[in-house]
């Protein structure tokens, strides 16, 4: 591999939420153009493009990037990349390697999805539909929720995992995104109420999954050679980055209770940052369902392997605690808007690195993580971020 | 639901019909022009076992508006006699009933319906056996 780093030089985001008023490429221009007044750098530096989306044509239009660029007055040429739930971290890494390979030394990538434009001829469960097998198991009858049931009652059964534990993932997140002013859920929501929810899918319960929604965030990407010629303070690395595969389909995996694709993304991610698991000291992570967490806690090798229900309950994931997970309230309280959730994990990262979280700011932190996952699985993609000291 | 895919798939969905192959005798389902284990374009149609176990189950309330008729149902990753995982419906039983490891047989009924002047879609689910 090349010499060149990558670097986070901007970000921006828009509020999560339901907004009506807006297009999917309004939200896109709000997020990119935050992103290069961050950056403070010139709209011509930036080369290219990358969009990551999931379904931005539910609003009868493709190339949505197009549209946005054209408001943000940046003629570059532009890519969409769509990996399921995952797509906003698949476009982060295919800049990455963009950059990485000495092709271009300034790009910008942005996450964006409208899911409150309603879909042409289509509900929200045929949406999750197509991001597992929706042959043989959605029109089965499998939903992604009721596979996701399934890999909660697998780890309730090997490890003995209780439904107060499950609970407490949400109840911990939603304590963290009341400090989150751009989450969609900034309110505490207690245990019980967790528990006594009607159940969508045994065991998991009405509240439990994440809101699908509407927003976008952007990043700006940048090369060593970049970095040397402008002056920037206070920048961060992409330290290591990893992609890890499984089957499409639950019934052909070996186990039910663990995320292979998050284990191998996870250690080609440490291998390439040149760390373990213990310099990890927040990770941002798919929290999709309850059990989302507790997978991926135990399969980045955070916490020892079925010890994650009992680990969060503990609340050795709070903020400032053991490893701080999900300090941006996770797609639970944050929201879920596909593509633009994996940029803005690592957008809360980046703000973590930099000290300005606020409230949330977590202490002492050399390398943080973030873990996006498409579907029950198939992709899971690793970024491990670091703090740079630049000299001037 | 769109035709042309109902129609391809109707003989993999209605009888349940995966591959064998006839160079290194692995079996695999759906139904594919090559073995996904050894490459080989040497492979012959294979009717799965009828019969199989649960290997995991929930119990689904809310889903896709052509398949709301079911709701609620039992979902289930089923091991067929054979090895061959699926997953399927599993009906005529009430979900405080069901268990891991309970034995089940292939049977056939609607999975989905297009409102009521629309197509409508037929495919294996799963019985208890006894």
């Amino acid at each position: 591999m090349s010499n060149e780093e990558v670097y986070i030089v901007g970000h921006g985001m828009t509020n999560f939420g339901e907004f009506y008023e807006k297009n999917a490429s309004s939200l896109a221009t709000q997020s990119l153009n935050e992103a290069i007044t961050s950056a403070q750098i010139s709209k011509q530096n930036i080369q290219h493009s990358y969009f990551g989306s999931l379904v931005t044509n539910s609003n009868a239009q493709s190339s949505v990037g197009a549209e946005s660029l054209r408001e943000c007055q940046i003629p570059t040429p532009f890519t969409r990349v769509e990996a399921g739930t995952a797509s906003g971290a698949a476009a982060f890494q295919q800049a990455v390697l963009a950059v990485r390979s000495g092709l271009y030394d300034c790009v910008a990538v942005i996450g964006v999805e409208n899911l409150s434009d309603f879909v042409n001829n289509s509900t929200i469960e045929t949406i999750l539909g197509s991001t597992i097998d929706y042959t043989w198991e959605f029109e089965m009858g499998g939903t992604l929720t009721s596979l996701y049931a399934i890999l909660t009652k697998a780890h309730m059964q090997k490890y003995g995992t209780t439904m107060e534990q499950l609970a407490s993932v949400p109840v911990k997140n939603h304590k963290n995104g009341a400090l989150n002013s751009k989450a969609q859920f900034q309110k505490e929501i207690s245990l019980e109420r967790f528990l006594k929810a009607k159940r969508i899918a045994d065991p998991i319960g009405r509240f439990d999954p994440a809101t699908h929604c509407d927003g976008s965030s952007s990043v700006i990407l940048a090369s060593s050679d970049f970095i040397s010629s402008n002056n920037f303070d206070n920048i961060v690395k992409v330290a290591g980055i990893g992609q890890g595969v499984d089957s499409l389909a639950l019934h052909h995996r070996e186990q039910l209770y663990t995320l292979k694709s998050t284990r191998n993304a996870s250690q080609i991610a440490y291998k390439m940052a040149g760390i373990t698991a213990k310099e990890i000291s927040i990770a941002e992570v798919h929290d999709s369902f309850p059990i989302g967490e507790i997978l991926a806690i135990e399969d980045l090798g955070l916490f020892p392997k079925g010890e994650g229900g009992a680990i969060t309950e503990e609340g050795k994931t709070a903020i400032n605690a053991d490893v701080s997970v999900n300090t941006s309230g996770g797609l639970k309280a944050r929201g879920d808007p596909f593509g633009a959730t994996g940029i803005a994990q690592i957008i809360e990262i980046v703000e973590q690195l930099q000290g300005q979280a606020g409230k949330r700011q977590v202490e002492n932190i050399e390398y943080g993580l973030t873990q996006n996952v498409s579907g029950t699985g198939v992709s899971t993609y690793v970024s491990i971020l670091t703090r740079e000291e630049v000299k001037q | 639901m769109e035709p042309p895919k109902i129609w391809r798939e109707k003989r993999n969905r209605y009888i349940g019909i995966g591959i064998e192959c006839s160079d290194c005798s692995s079996k695999n389902f759906p139904y594919t022009k090559r073995c996904p284990k050894c490459g080989s374009k040497n492979v012959q149609e294979y009717k799965l076992s009828e019969q199989g176990k649960i290997i995991q189950f929930s119990q689904v309330n809310q889903t896709a508006q052509e398949m709301m008729l079911n709701v609620p149902y039992t979902l289930a990753i089923i091991e067929l006699n054979d090895g061959i995982t699926v997953t399927g419906q599993v009906v005529d039983i009430d979900y405080p009933q069901v268990r891991v490891n309970m034995k089940v047989r292939m049977t056939l009924r609607i999975l989905a319906k297009d409102g009521n002047e629309g197509l409508i879609k037929y495919g294996f689910k799963f019985v208890p056996l006894d």
